[in-house]
């Protein structure tokens, strides 16, 4: 691990006017960053611990919201009693990912911002256009089996890792932030950035802003929600295919959808085309199928990930079957 | 003439006819006037012994009446009678007076790291271990044999644990710690931090970049708890955290300040095992052990959340803590066993 300083910051202004310097990066939880430190990925020449900072604390709106914060640990989230009842996709999300004591270090920003697991990334010497702008790719024709299908780009086929983060993009999540000069709200789809030509920059902060806390709204399909994750193992591994559904029904009828993947794209994965194409339709296996479908439409695998795509259409149609009341 | 033995020399041939090392090095080598490891309280062996074997240290007391060798595979033997020629020889050879009493540390190099000649006062295990551990964090630097934090530590382990046979040989005299060498001045990249540990509070100097799991392993010598892969993914390293289980391999030392630790070495009350400990031992809820005590500290902290009542969910919320050897099932039974308030 390279040398650093640390800071605490007792303030939100303190830790935002450190981070202004490029070498700065915040600490909270801890589980990306001291183990990207610790093999040489990240070299951060100051560290500022922001556990200080009164940012965790869970907080149900008047208009039946949620907002949570930064700091909020995934597993006070999990648990906390609104979300288990009224948005169970989160909850189910994030039990979904890690491990209890992950879970209990992990806080909600650093989930959000955590790095992608990719091997090549990770392993601090092969081509990664991620860790080294412009080295290249040795995903591309490595061995890209846990890669991704969609979202991808010729410079960059890696996958976000998150759980939650698939929720939180179903329940149209809004991530607040903080800067030296404002305060701004980014809708959960314009947080992650595509990798395209610059893969380095994963989203949409800039290096002094802070995210105080995420919002998820009232809405009329959060309630039917769920989580589903297919990984090599049945706990804690990184999902292979998962999906994030939500609907709300009129009778049979779907009148909202959201689907969200996880496991097979580079940023949390929105299917706009499949929710828009589920609405009006009876809650059946015949739209399921045809929304599975659509979501992966645009799917591109590689070498040896192209297993994700049925896959990821099965994951979709058994949310959705589940959701509904269907066969668990 | 005395052979000139002391710290940083290499350090003489300890085979002789009659005593033969039973591994290469760290050793350590006691000449004691009148010592048994058969009058010596079970419990101090016992404790000894699981310090060598985790230290890979071979301990040979050399006593008047009879002589020892604690292997460090937990083998104990005594060695034959008729050693005073051999032992004569050795003590000459590390310049020990006859009669006269000596403790020396061997590391793995075959350097001599400590020696210790019976004319100061002999502190207690605890005092020994403190009073090295403060060295060490002093005098490091200045020290004209550079140790590692980890050599250091071993020595003062290793050298503790002499002391004990040396402390129940010996006529009381008042405990004295050594003096510790004045403090140099704070290095720019350590930070003094205070850990509140098993009920404890510790003041140690870290570099930021230490974790917690190393900060108690190489600088506290709380050895219990493991570290397996050091990347957060194997759960050895588990301790409670504000009662809370958390990863210290993926804890910086100076983030864990505020809190509450406990690990293995907290547990107990007393001679009195934790009830998760005894399940662990009455439901064979190991087999090499070393994932043992996260795997302990994980079940207690499963049992305060309340999340589990199943085998499949005390599986699914154990998850975080791997055993390669397959003790699994009665890891489980373990956890359930406690959990239905047997313990036993």
């Amino acid at each position: 691990m390279k040398p650093f300083t640390y800071v605490r910051a007792e303030r939100e202004e303190r830790a935002i006017e450190i981070t202004k310097n490029g070498g700065a990066q915040v600490i909270a939880g801890g589980t990306t960053l001291v183990d990207l430190m610790r093999i040489g990925v990240m070299q951060p020449t100051t560290v500022v611990d922001i556990t200080g900072l009164p940012l965790d604390t869970i907080e149900t709106l008047p208009d039946g919201g949620l907002r949570i914060g930064a700091l909020a640990r995934n597993q006070t989230v999990a648990y906390h009693a609104a979300v288990v009842q009224r948005f169970p996709v989160l909850s189910e999300a994030i039990l979904a990912g890690a491990s209890p004591q992950i879970r209990n270090m992990a806080t909600t920003a650093g989930n959000l911002l955590q790095r992608t697991r990719c091997a090549y990334f990770r392993d601090g010497v092969s081509q990664c256009n991620k860790r080294a702008p412009g080295s290249g790719c040795a995903a591309l024709d490595g061995y890209n089996r846990m890669h991704a299908v969609l979202g991808t780009s010729e410079q960059c086929i890696a996958t976000h890792p998150s759980d939650m983060c698939v929720a939180l993009a179903a329940l149209d999540a809004v991530v607040h932030v903080r800067g030296a000069a404002a305060r701004r709200a980014i809708r959960f789809a314009d947080l992650h950035a595509l990798p395209g030509k610059t893969p380095h920059i994963e989203h949409a902060l800039a290096p002094d802003e802070l995210i105080t806390h995420v919002e998820v709204p009232a809405s009329a399909f959060a309630a039917r929600s769920h989580y589903v994750k297919v990984r090599d193992r049945s706990e804690f591994a990184f999902a292979l295919a998962s999906a994030a559904v939500a609907v709300a029904l009129k009778g049979k009828t779907i009148t909202e959808a959201r689907i969200a993947l996880g496991g097979v794209a580079t940023k949390p994965w929105r299917a706009l085309e499949a929710e828009a194409a589920l609405v009006g339709k009876p809650a059946a296996p015949a739209a399921f199928q045809r929304a599975a479908d659509l979501a992966l439409a645009g799917a591109k695998p590689r070498a040896h990930n192209a297993f994700k795509i049925e896959l990821a259409r099965r994951v979709v149609v058994r949310a959705l079957t589940e959701v509904v009341g269907g066969q668990r | 003439m005395m052979n000139l033995v002391c710290v940083g020399s290499a350090a003489p041939e300890v085979a002789v006819d009659g005593i033969e090392p039973t591994c290469d090095r760290p050793r350590v080598i006691a000449f004691i006037r009148d010592w048994s490891a058969e009058r010596e309280r079970g419990d101090d062996i016992a404790m000894m012994r699981a310090e060598l074997r985790g230290l890979g240290a071979e301990l040979l007391v050399l006593s008047q009446d009879t002589s020892w060798s604690f292997g460090p595979d937990d083998h104990i033997e005594k060695l034959g009678c008729d050693l005073a020629p051999a032992i004569a020889r050795l003590a000459d050879r590390f310049g020990v007076a006859a009669g006269g009493e000596a403790v020396f540390v061997i590391d793995h190099e075959n350097i001599v790291r400590f020696v210790h000649r019976a004319s100061a006062p002999l502190p207690r295990l605890v005092d020994a271990l403190a009073a090295a551990n403060e060295a060490m964090l002093t005098t490091r630097r200045e020290n004209a044999v550079l140790f590692t934090r980890r050599e250091w530590n071993i020595t003062a382990l290793v050298t503790g644990f002499a002391f004990v046979f040396l402390s129940a040989c010996r006529a009381r005299e008042k405990p004295q710690a050594p003096s510790p060498a004045p403090a140099p001045a704070p290095s720019a990249a350590e930070i003094t931090i205070e850990l509140h540990i098993n009920g404890k509070t510790r003041a140690l100097r870290v570099d930021p970049r230490t974790s917690l799991l190393d900060a108690l392993r190489e600088q506290l010598g709380l050895t219990g708890t493991k570290k397996g892969c050091d990347m957060g993914q194997c759960g050895a390293c588990t301790v409670l955290a504000n009662g809370e289980r958390v990863l210290s391999c993926l804890t910086l030392a100076v983030m864990a300040q505020n809190k509450k630790l406990v690990t293995i070495e907290g547990l107990a009350q007393g001679e009195t095992l934790h009830p998760m400990q005894q399940a662990f031992i009455t439901h064979d809820g190991l087999q090499c052990g070393y994932c043992t005590p996260g795997q302990i500290l994980s079940a207690v902290a499963l049992l305060a959340e309340g999340h589990a009542t199943t085998d499949a969910e005390v599986r699914t919320q154990m998850s975080g803590n791997l055993c390669r050897c397959g003790a699994q099932p009665n890891i489980v039974a373990a956890i359930q066993a406690v959990r239905r308030g047997g313990g036993r």
